[in-house]
């Protein structure tokens, strides 16, 4: 069995990784797949508490947060399709009529 | 102190119907103001009902019905109604209300109304109820004929039966509280009649300064009644007239019961135009006509009279021997100081009714100084015991009260002759220049052009055009200046005669004598003055040689009161000056023959030598220096072919003859500087501006730039504050998702620190 030491360490990794391409990237569709990638290392983070502690409640965690991702990917698919028919584009540095 | 318990009972059918006298107009006044907004234009309302001038002519009159029949009830004899244990009805219960007394417990305090008559009320009741009605007859003739007062005589006849209302009611009310509110519903009016034409700028400010000036008389009024209501508990006649409450009075506080008059007597200034709040009169006579008439000459100018002849029973006063002698000559001084300075600007003024406006505020002055000399009198002498002084005191009060009610008679006929004058002149100037416009609104134009109707310029010979015009202008003027056996004379005797009387007890009295009989010249050439330039001599242009007669309503009223003033004789004969100041006389007690010969008597053959020479003097400066002096100037046959009545004919006759035997060039005095002063109203105005502009706009400018500092400041600070910061904050939003995020993960990291720190 793995240690779920390095299970936590690989997660803060891939949420490191994601957090980093949701700053530095500027196509929304990249960004809402960084957002993925932190989300699923806070399942991979789950995952290991559970095995850790032995107890059950962590996998339960886990199980409710990708059904929760999955429509919450729905839901930003729909908005960038509505952001694109309102500005012709999905570039957020292109997107910011709430400035000021 | 005081109990405010009525006891008084007496049976009187009328009395309970005394507040019908008030309420009848009041209700008019809304009716009339009601139907006029909803009938304008409307044939049958404009023509058949006279825009409401019907409406008030028969409450008026019924009013006038129920006076009488109070008047005649009185005069009858339900008598325990003298001067000091008047009748009084039962009071109706208006407020009840406590006033906290400083301790630990409430008085309780009940405002009620009440009737209050007395021979003071009778007479003014009569005067007001019997003007009101004649004036109003006047004014369906002189409004109803003239287009520029299409569809808005509804707004004059309301303002006019409300004013009535305020008139009748400050006369039958039985406390100074009342009579403060009527008299403010009377300023109310006068305010609104002032500015009847309102779109003239002229008028609008006319109306400014007469509510401002009286305004503050009425501000004194009411500290004086205040302080009065702290002396007496109550401000009812029955509480305040008691002997023995002014005993109780007397005994600590006379000294703070002779500032309460004063202060009440500076309210009558203003009311009545004396100096120096009488600036307001003469700019009044920017009114329609029947107003000045009523309002700015026989009735409302006399409150201020009858409310320091309503103070008599303070100056009466046993306990108050003496206390108010200074006030008593101060009310003398500013009745003596009036009468001749408003005499000396009458001199100058060319606008008829200018002329009439400083004659109306000399004679006040000259009832201001009968009653002054009256109260000192009765202030001094021991006349409660004392027959002899009795009498004096009766008969100079008695005689102060008789110049009101020739006055108020002669005056109100003078101004509507004035009006019908003015009326006729005004057509045959628009019969003549706007012959071939009628029917187009000419109605706007002729008030604006430089014609003026007033100016006496405009008039001449007018005696044989409107002959009952003149006749009665000619005996108003008689009565003014008082010429032998008529009108005023009866009673303009007796003030000069008293005033000398007074100055012979007390020096400081000389000023107001000398001055009121100096008076009786100058009223002799003024009135004199305008009589002749009007009536006698040829027209002065074609204008006033097209002047026709006046139509009946305006006709009727002078005609009347022709008679009215003519028979003063006969008021004299009966003792009014006796049964309107004294207790125990009645009306014709003597009889009304040997009541003449004993007034004959008095006239013209007194007894005392000082008097007798007094009377003589004064005869020969009213009614020949100054009349003598105006003929010269001022007189001169009629046109050729003019023919007029029989007893205008002497008179023009003489002054004809006078003018070509004595005539002198005037130009000298024409041109000095106290006659451009005279003109300039003596600067007066002027100084009130200067006074105004320099303490009332240097208050108010301080007052705006504190507003626009202070208060905006403040505001203005929180507003920019606000909005500096708001920038600040609007730049971190930036718009970009990318900031967001860095936002939320910084946030979270700084929470997550936190808590970690804390645990």
């Amino acid at each position: 069995m793995i240690d779920p030491a390095l299970v936590s360490a690989l997660s803060a990794l891939m949420f490191v990784i994601g957090l980093g391409g949701a700053f530095t990237r500027k196509n929304a569709i990249i960004v809402l797949m960084c957002i993925e990638l932190m989300l699923n290392a806070a399942n991979m983070q789950f995952a290991a508490a559970a095995v850790h502690h032995g107890d059950t409640t962590g996998w339960v965690y886990t199980l409710f947060a990708i059904a929760i991702a999955a429509s919450e990917v729905a839901i930003g698919l729909a908005i960038f399709l509505a952001v694109y028919g309102q500005h012709e584009t999905i570039s957020l540095d292109d997107v910011d009529v709430l400035k000021n | 102190m005081a109990s405010t318990e009525v006891t008084t009972t007496i049976q009187s059918e009328w009395l309970d119907f005394a507040p019908l006298i008030i309420l009848l107009p009041m209700v008019a006044f809304a009716v009339i103001l009601f139907l006029g907004r909803v009938f304008n234009g409307n044939p049958f309302w404009k023509n058949t009902l006279k825009e409401g001038g019907l409406i008030a002519l028969p409450v008026m009159g019924a009013s006038l019905v129920l006076s009488l029949l109070l008047i005649s009830e009185f005069l009858g004899g339900f008598n325990p109604l003298k001067v000091f244990d008047p009748a009084v009805a039962d009071k109706i219960a208006w407020v009840n209300s406590a006033v906290w007394n400083g301790g630990s417990t409430v008085t309780p305090v009940s405002f009620g109304f009440g009737i209050y008559v007395d021979h003071v009320t009778v007479m003014l009741l009569f005067v007001a109820a019997f003007l009101c009605l004649l004036i109003n007859t006047f004014s369906i003739g002189y409004m109803n004929t003239d287009p520029i007062n299409d569809n808005r005589n509804h707004r004059f006849y309301a303002e006019f039966v409300l004013f009535c209302s305020g008139m009748l009611g400050m006369v039958l009310s039985d406390s100074f509280l009342w009579l403060f509110i009527f008299w403010e519903i009377m300023g109310l009016c006068s305010y609104l009649l002032i500015g009847f034409y309102y779109e003239r700028p002229s008028a609008a400010s006319a109306a400014k300064k007469a509510f401002m000036t009286t305004r503050i008389g009425d501000v004194f009024l009411m500290i004086g009644l205040v302080m009065l209501w702290d002396l007496f508990g109550s401000l009812d006649y029955a509480v305040v007239f008691d002997t023995h409450n002014i005993e109780e009075v007397a005994k600590h506080s006379a000294g703070t019961l002779q500032w309460a008059l004063g202060l009440m007597f500076i309210g009558a200034v203003g009311k009545s135009a004396q100096f120096p709040l009488h600036v307001w009169l003469p700019d009044a006579m920017e009114g329609p006509t029947p107003v000045s008439a009523l309002i700015h000459a026989a009735t409302m100018v006399n409150a201020g009279l009858y409310l320091v002849a309503r103070m008599f029973p303070f100056f009466g006063a046993e306990a108050l021997q003496g206390d108010l002698e200074d006030l008593a000559f101060i009310i003398a001084a500013v009745g003596g100081i009036t009468a001749v300075m408003a005499a000396a600007i009458a001199f100058v003024q060319m606008d008829l009714k200018k002329v009439l406006a400083y004659s109306t505020m000399s004679q006040l002055a000259y009832i201001f100084t009968g009653l002054g000399c009256a109260m000192y009198l009765a202030n001094t002498l021991d006349w409660h015991h004392d027959d002899d002084a009795h009498y004096i005191v009766v008969v100079a009060f008695g005689a102060a009260l008789f110049h009101l009610f020739n006055h108020a008679m002669a005056k109100g006929m003078l101004f509507m002759a004035s009006g019908s004058v003015i009326h006729e002149v005004h057509h045959a100037h628009h019969h003549l220049h706007h012959h071939d416009d009628h029917g187009d609104g000419h109605g706007d134009d002729h008030h604006d052009d430089d014609f003026d109707a007033q100016s006496m310029e405009n008039m001449g010979g007018l005696a044989s055009k409107m002959p009952i015009t003149a006749t009665a202008m000619l005996v108003g003027s008689a009565s003014i200046m008082g010429l032998p056996l008529i009108g005023g004379f009866w009673s303009k005797e007796g003030i000069i005669a008293n005033a000398w009387r007074v100055a012979q007890d007390d020096p400081r009295f000389f000023l107001p004598a000398t001055c009121v009989l100096l008076g009786a010249a100058m009223t002799g050439f003024y009135m004199s003055r305008m009589w002749f330039k009007t009536f006698a001599g040829k027209p002065n242009n074609e204008i006033a040689a097209h002047v026709g007669p006046t139509n009946t309503w305006i006709k009727t009223p002078l005609f009347i009161l022709t008679f009215v003033t003519l028979s003063s004789v006969i008021f004299a004969g009966l003792g009014f000056t006796h049964w309107a100041s004294d207790n125990s006389y009645e009306l014709g007690e003597k009889g009304l023959l040997k009541g003449l010969v004993y007034e004959l008597e008095h006239a013209f053959a007194n007894s005392d030598a000082f008097f007798f020479i007094l009377t003589y003097v004064a005869i020969f400066l009213g009614a020949v220096v100054g009349p003598g002096l105006a003929m010269a100037l001022y007189g001169g046959k009629l046109a050729e072919g003019e023919e007029t009545k029989p007893w205008m004919r002497p008179v023009i006759q003489l002054s004809a003859w006078v003018n070509k035997r004595f005539h002198f060039d005037n130009s000298a005095f024409a041109e000095s500087t106290l006659a451009t002063a005279l003109e300039n109203r003596l600067y007066i105005d002027e100084y009130y501006d200067k006074a105004m502009v320099n303490i009332v706009a240097g208050f108010s400018n301080k007052a705006a730039e504190a507003d626009s500092e202070v208060i905006d400041g403040t505001i203005k600070a929180i507003e920019s504050g606000s909005q500096s910061l708001s920038s600040v904050v609007r730049s971190m939003t930036t718009g970009s998702a990318r900031d967001y995020i860095l936002m939320v993960a910084v946030g979270t990291l700084a929470i997550f620190m936190l808590i970690w720190g804390v645990a």
